[in-house]
């Protein structure tokens, strides 16, 4: 079921999460942090989602790994101790219950590519947008149809979305973008 | 990068080298940088018809920029660039987008009617042609834009503050 590259892609995914957690030093977590994106970003491809693996090793683990940096660059390092940080009991029982509750609902997840998933099987959306957005749109990828063309107000909307936070930062840091010559 | 503000050990200052100048990072951006930009453009005109499209585009020619910005140093950049021309891409890409949605309400349609750039205005596949405007003219700019400009707004706080000390350390 499970392939030996995936495998070992799980296990480094898991890894650098509890490394993210726990290492102390926070350059040492950005860096580990870009690289769990990454593994991220290829467990995505794994799962026929290229669309998302893009994103994710683009974001992910490019531009939030440089603004994290940018940010870190500002603050003071603090005197190196050990090189984890103490793990919080408390904290941890509550994460892991978390955890539990949520992964006790993977066993019910339908399998990937399963065609009897609602999902798939879903004659009036699904199966509409797979049978229709060529003739409707002519273009050929249905994701960029169903965004562009039958979303295409939702993604209007998250368009500008995007453009408001963008413009919400440069207020809150003071416009110091467009007052410096 | 010597440090004229405090002289510790070197482990409870603020780092303020922001930028080194390094031959293997000027080097390797220098190579990689035409080949990521293309594969952005790539991605954002070919959204149609493969994975990709304006919203992943758009992040990766963003990315080049903050990748030649950090082998080349942020300033340099910026000034290569132009605040305007990343505020202008930004909002270009909202006003051409909105165009789009508006301009079949114009024809006598709905917000977005994209069919009739076919019917109303006889363009051959003026749906598809539609779709792809509003990936390449109105979403991907828009991300590139503000992931550019996110990027200069932090780095513009950070130089604001620490000028004269990251200044003098490239002068060296």
């Amino acid at each position: 079921m499970i392939s030996g590259l995936e495998a070992v892609l799980v296990a480094f995914l898991i890894i650098t999460a509890v490394a993210t957690a726990l290492l102390r030093d926070v350059v040492a977590v950005i860096v580990v942090f870009a690289a769990y994106s990454l593994g991220m970003a290829m467990f995505y491809a794994f799962l026929l989602a290229p669309d998302v693996a893009m994103t994710e090793a683009a974001i992910g683990a490019g531009v939030t790994t440089l603004l994290l940096l940018l940010t870190v660059a500002r603050t003071v390092r603090p005197a190196q101790g050990e090189l984890f940080e103490r793990v919080n009991v408390p904290a941890l029982l509550i994460v892991g219950g978390f955890v539990a509750v949520v992964g006790s609902t993977v066993v019910s997840l339908p399998g990937v590519g399963d065609p009897d998933a609602i999902v798939w099987s879903n004659p009036e959306v699904t199966q509409y947008y797979l049978e229709q957005a060529y003739a409707d749109t002519g273009v050929e990828n249905v994701v960029t149809a169903v965004l562009a063309g039958y979303r295409g107000f939702d993604t209007f909307g998250e368009a500008v979305v995007v453009f408001a936070a963008g413009v919400a930062v440069l207020v809150v840091f003071g416009t110091e973008v467009f007052t410096h010559e | 990068m010597s440090n004229s503000q405090s002289p510790d050990d070197g482990v409870d200052q603020p780092r303020q080298s922001v930028y080194v100048e390094s031959e293997i990072i000027m080097t390797t951006v220098r190579v990689v940088a035409p080949f990521a930009f293309t594969y952005g453009l790539f991605l954002t005109f070919h959204g149609g018809g493969s994975p990709g499209g304006g919203f992943q585009g758009g992040t990766i020619i963003g990315s080049t920029i903050l990748m030649i910005a950090f082998g080349f140093g942020i300033e340099p950049t910026r000034d290569w660039i132009e605040n305007r021309s990343v505020a202008l891409l930004a909002s270009g890409g909202v006003l051409a987008f909105a165009t789009l949605g508006l301009l079949p309400i114009v024809l006598g349609g709905r917000f977005l009617q994209h069919d009739l750039f076919k019917t109303e205005l006889g363009i051959p596949h003026g749906t598809k042609y539609a779709l792809e405007a509003v990936e390449i003219l109105g979403v991907a700019p828009i991300v590139a834009g503000v992931v550019v400009g996110l990027f200069f707004a932090i780095a513009a706080g950070m130089l604001g503050e620490t000028a004269p000390v990251s200044q003098g350390g490239e002068a060296e």
